[in-house]
Order: C-alpha cells, then structure tokens, then sequence
C-alpha cells in the first residue's frame, strides 16, 4: 500500500491530507488529488467571494456515487487555524459555529474533507443581516431544459436593468443558473426579497406556463421555478468556483450574457462541457474573474412597491 | 441525594399528601459513543429529508403517523395538549388491592415517592395503614400531560410507586403456540423428584449476590486499554514524524499516480 496520508505545507501551515487516490468522481476517475489540486487553482479569485462569511460544507466522503451531507458545524477537529463564525440559529444548537475559509490552507482543509460543495450566505458572519447580493436561483422543472433557464435569465437582467441594475450570471453547475445582483450598500435582506419576489411574480404572471414561484416539485413540471426566498440572511447558496457533486466534475462557472444568450438558443448539452473543472481553469487563465464585479459593485435598490 | 424528577400530590379520599419523586433505579449499562473509525472524531446523527436528501433543522420537523402505507396525518404539539385539558398534575389514588395480584409483567418503571414540603405526617400516614392493612393502591398519575396507571405501596420506610403496563399492552398468553396443555402430565414420581429439586436450591431472595458480569468485564477491558494507550485519539493521528511535503509536489504526485493505475486498469 502506498502511503494514505502525506503531512503537506501550505503557506506555512502544515496540514494532513489523507487519501489522495480515492476516487471521488467514479465516472470521470477524478481523485480526491485532483479535487484539491483544482481547489488550489482556484483560491486566488475564489478566496474573495468565500471570505468573512460563514461557509456551509457539502461533503461527499465516498465520492458523488455515495451519500452525501451537508455540515454548517465547524468540525471539532479542525485545525487550530481554521476561523470559526458563530452564527446564532433557531435549530437544536443555540448557536452554530460556522467554518470561515480565509486563506489557501483552510481551502484545502475542506477539499481534503471532500467538502465538493461550499455554500455560503448572502451576508457575512459580522453583518449577517446585510446581504452583499441579491440572488434568483433559477432551476427547472423537467421537461423544461437548460435553455428554459437561460431564456429567463434574461428576462430577469432585462426587468433589473429597468430598474438601472446590472447583473451577472453564474451556472449552478447542475441543472440551474444563478442570477446575482451586486449591491455592496446597507440594506436588508427584506429589501432584497421584496425586489426579487416582485419581478419573479411579474414574470410569472407574464408567462404562467414557463414560469413558476411555486417551491412544491410537481407543480414545476416544464417550467422554470424562480427561487426568490434564497435572499434570506439564513440561506445558502453553493459558493461561485464550487465544485459540484454531479456525475463529472463540474463547477458553479460564470457565464457572460452572450453566453447565455447563445444558451437560450443553442446545444444545452455541449454548454455544459464549459462547466468541467478543466474548461474552467483554462478560462479562468485567459479571462480572470468574471465574477469580481458582484463583490465590488455598489449599486442602489430602488424603492419597491410591496 | 437524587434529584427529584417530578413533584406533585397524591389525593386520596379528603387527605393530599405531597410529594416528590425520585427514579428507583438507574441503568449502568456501559454506554459507547460513536466514532469515525479513520481519525476517531465523534459520529453525530443528523435529520435527513428523505426525498430532497438534505438536513432538516428541528422546527421544521412534525410528527406524522401513517394511516395507510405512504399517506400520514400530522399532529402537533398543541393539538396533543388540548386532548387532555381537564388533566391536572397528580397522583389520585382509585382502590387498594392486594399486592400478589399484580402480575409482575405489568411493572414498567419504579419510583421512590418522598414528602414534599408540609406532608410528613399525611405521609407517614398513609405509609403506615397501607403497611398495616397489606394493601396496594391503584392510582392514575398524570406527569408532564401523560397519564399513567400506576401502583403506590409500601416498602420499609418509604412508598414505592411503580408505572404499570395497561391491560391491552400486556401480550396474552393465549397468543403463544406449542405451550404443553392440559394433556400433557408429569407423573406424580417426576413431579416429586423436580420439588425435591426445587427445595435444595431454595434461599432467600438476595439481589446482591448477582452481579452484571459481563459490564464488569467491558469496564475491565477499557481500563486495560486506556492504561495500555490502544485508546482512539481524539485528534487526527500526526503520520509518522515525516517532514511536511510540498503541496503542488504532493498533487503531482498523487495525480500521477492515480493515471498510471487507471491506465493499468484500462
């Protein structure tokens, strides 16, 4: 047997990483290694959008093939220089205290964890009530495709640009997309959800048969659902860069609008290629992050109608 | 000193005699925790959503009980409560019997009841007439909203009460099979010989000539093993004293490794 754990320096912290050839994508062959080696890539422009917020982990310890679970608990047995943000919570722990990914070990920390998925909220661990974003997450109701998604999307930028935001797309790195709005200025997670839910139900009530607002599954069917609750100072969405816990390793990529224009008329399914670990880290080279705009954009909400 | 786990009154006839209760027993099983065998950190159980598969926080757990296969009713907390409003905390005492009439399967869990503040002599009182008079009484308790049968007797210089099963709780013996019926007889020879038996292994009951062996051995064993350092580490083992390696050079080689399998497996 070749050794099962390997002590490794990074950036002056010592860490333990332990099965590196264990497969964590079955289908792609893609090793715990391989997990951590993107997460290594990635940390200079994912670090930013993960910073000061409290990180929600999804972990997958026998690959995606196996069950996997959510952790919003810190493990216990995290190094004594991984942060921990203590957010009070209304479930069985008064409070939990929440991993907070800071720096390029505590990221690869959680990769060696085969945390796959971080979530994380839309305020941050000292100001969780002030959300940074607004977000819609859209997803769809199958028979209703990538591409019903993409069109909304851009139904949804056109409704923000009327009323003077800019917005940018990310996919969910499964079957949805991600609509976030930069606003970086105080104001509250009701504002956000009031904006949101408004030009969701608008939308809904433009097109009820492509669009619903409804959470129950079988009443998505062929529509695209608009989750405008996700603006809430408790909920997570998985963090931009994550990896996603599907079949071949895929990530909550950002797209640019002409890409999901393209997506809204195009090949779902050779779109989706773009998502893998590689396309990404390949863009990510030549392009840098198209996501910087949503941590560094102050824009105003304007006053929504109740 | 226990402490008391429940206080309330027992009322019986124009006399209320209050009370506190204590548990009689306690369990010395020796209790494990659950650990992560790959680095000894603790198992902890977590609430999962059968379809979405995700965790679900506790207010956002109802109970349900299933009237046919895959179709629940949920009830809640309040609608439990309202069930039994007229119920009022206490221990009230129905009838006396006599003590050998109650199967001892009906017996759940026993409890020691004590004087509370100002009843030492309704107490007392009632400690010595049941005592005197030989008999049991048959109450209903009602403890934190639930109902309860029990039995209150004397025993030296305290009243036990014991939780009893309810009737229809009790399995009849009429539902075992294979029990030797009337048609199957001893001869009177066998009989006497089996009694003959049974006379010199007669004693008096002791209950502390026996002894949980088996506990004893399992506390034995993890003595041994704590003082022999084979105890599971809390903290994630430190691999042998190696000094820390690159991280690039470690994925490197790590990945490298992994394609070379995968090759020879292809």
């Amino acid at each position: 047997m070749r050794r099962r754990s390997i002590v490794v320096a990074v950036d002056g912290r010592e860490l333990e990483l332990t099965n590196l050839e264990k497969v964590l994508y079955p289908q792609a062959g893609f090793t715990k290694a391989e997990v951590i080696d993107y997460y290594r890539r990635v940390a200079d422009v994912m670090l930013p959008h993960l910073r000061g917020r409290p990180v929600t982990l999804k972990r997958w310890p026998d690959g995606v093939e196996a069950p996997s679970f959510f952790e919003k608990q810190c493990p216990r047995h995290r190094p004594p220089w991984v942060p921990v943000a203590p957010v009070s919570s209304s479930g069985k722990r008064p409070v939990v205290e929440y991993c907070r990914i800071e720096d390029l070990p505590a990221l690869i920390w959680v990769a060696n964890l085969a945390a796959l998925e971080l979530h994380v909220t839309l305020g941050t661990a000292t100001a969780p009530e002030t959300p940074l974003a607004a977000v819609f997450d859209l997803d769809r109701g199958p028979p209703a495709g990538l591409r019903e998604c993409a069109v909304t999307a851009l139904r949804i930028r056109q409704a923000l640009e009327a009323c003077g935001l800019q917005a940018f797309a990310k996919a969910s790195g499964k079957s949805g997309l991600h609509v976030y709005v930069p606003i970086n200025a105080p104001v509250t997670f009701d504002q956000t959800r009031a904006l949101a839910r408004s030009i969701a139900r608008k939308l809904e009530a433009e097109t009820p048969r492509a669009i619903t607002t409804v959470m129950r599954k079988e009443l998505r069917t062929g529509k695209v659902f608009i989750d405008w609750s996700q603006n809430h100072a408790r909920k997570t969405t998985v963090a931009v860069y994550s990896l996603r816990g599907t079949p071949e390793p895929r990530v909550s990529a950002p797209l640019r609008w002409e890409e999901v224009e393209e997506l809204a008329q195009g090949d779902p399914r050779k779109w989706s290629e773009r998502l893998r670990v590689e396309r990404v880290l390949e863009r990510l080279e030549r392009e840098g992050d198209l996501f910087a705009p949503v941590l560094e954009l102050r824009q105003e909400l304007p006053a929504t109608e109740q | 000193m226990p402490r008391a786990i429940w206080s309330g009154t027992i009322s019986f006839g124009l006399v209320n005699v209050p009370v506190k209760l204590y548990s009689a027993t306690r369990s010395k099983d020796v209790r494990f925790n659950q650990l992560h065998a790959r680095d000894g950190s603790r198992i902890q159980v977590r609430r999962f959503c059968a379809a979405e598969g995700v965790e679900v926080p506790a207010e956002e757990i109802v109970r349900g009980y299933e009237v046919r296969p895959g179709e629940y009713v949920t009830v809640t907390d309040e609608e439990l409560a309202g069930l039994a409003p007229e119920l009022t905390e206490g221990i009230e005492i129905q009838e006396f019997v006599e003590l050998r009439e109650i199967d001892p399967v009906y017996f759940e869990h026993s409890y020691y009841l004590a004087p509370d503040k100002g009843g030492q002599k309704a107490y007392a009182l009632l400690r010595q007439a049941m005592e005197e008079s030989q008999r049991v009484a048959i109450g209903r308790v009602v403890m934190r909203g639930r109902e309860y049968l029990t039995a209150i007797r004397a025993a030296g210089p305290a009243l036990v009460m014991s939780t009893l099963y309810y009737a229809d709780e009790v399995v009849p013996v009429t539902e075992l099979e294979g029990l030797p019926g009337e048609t199957v007889r001893a001869t009177e020879r066998e009989v006497a010989m089996a009694q003959q038996l049974i006379e010199a292994l007669a004693a008096p009951f002791e209950p502390e000539k026996y002894r949980d062996e088996y506990r004893e051995a399992v506390l034995q064993l993890i003595e041994e093993k704590a003082a022999g350092k084979t105890v599971v580490p809390m903290a994630p083992k430190r691999a042998e004293a190696a000094p820390p390696v690159d991280l690039v050079k470690a994925l490197e080689e790590s990945i490298a490794l992994a394609k070379e399998r995968a090759k020879r497996t292809a």
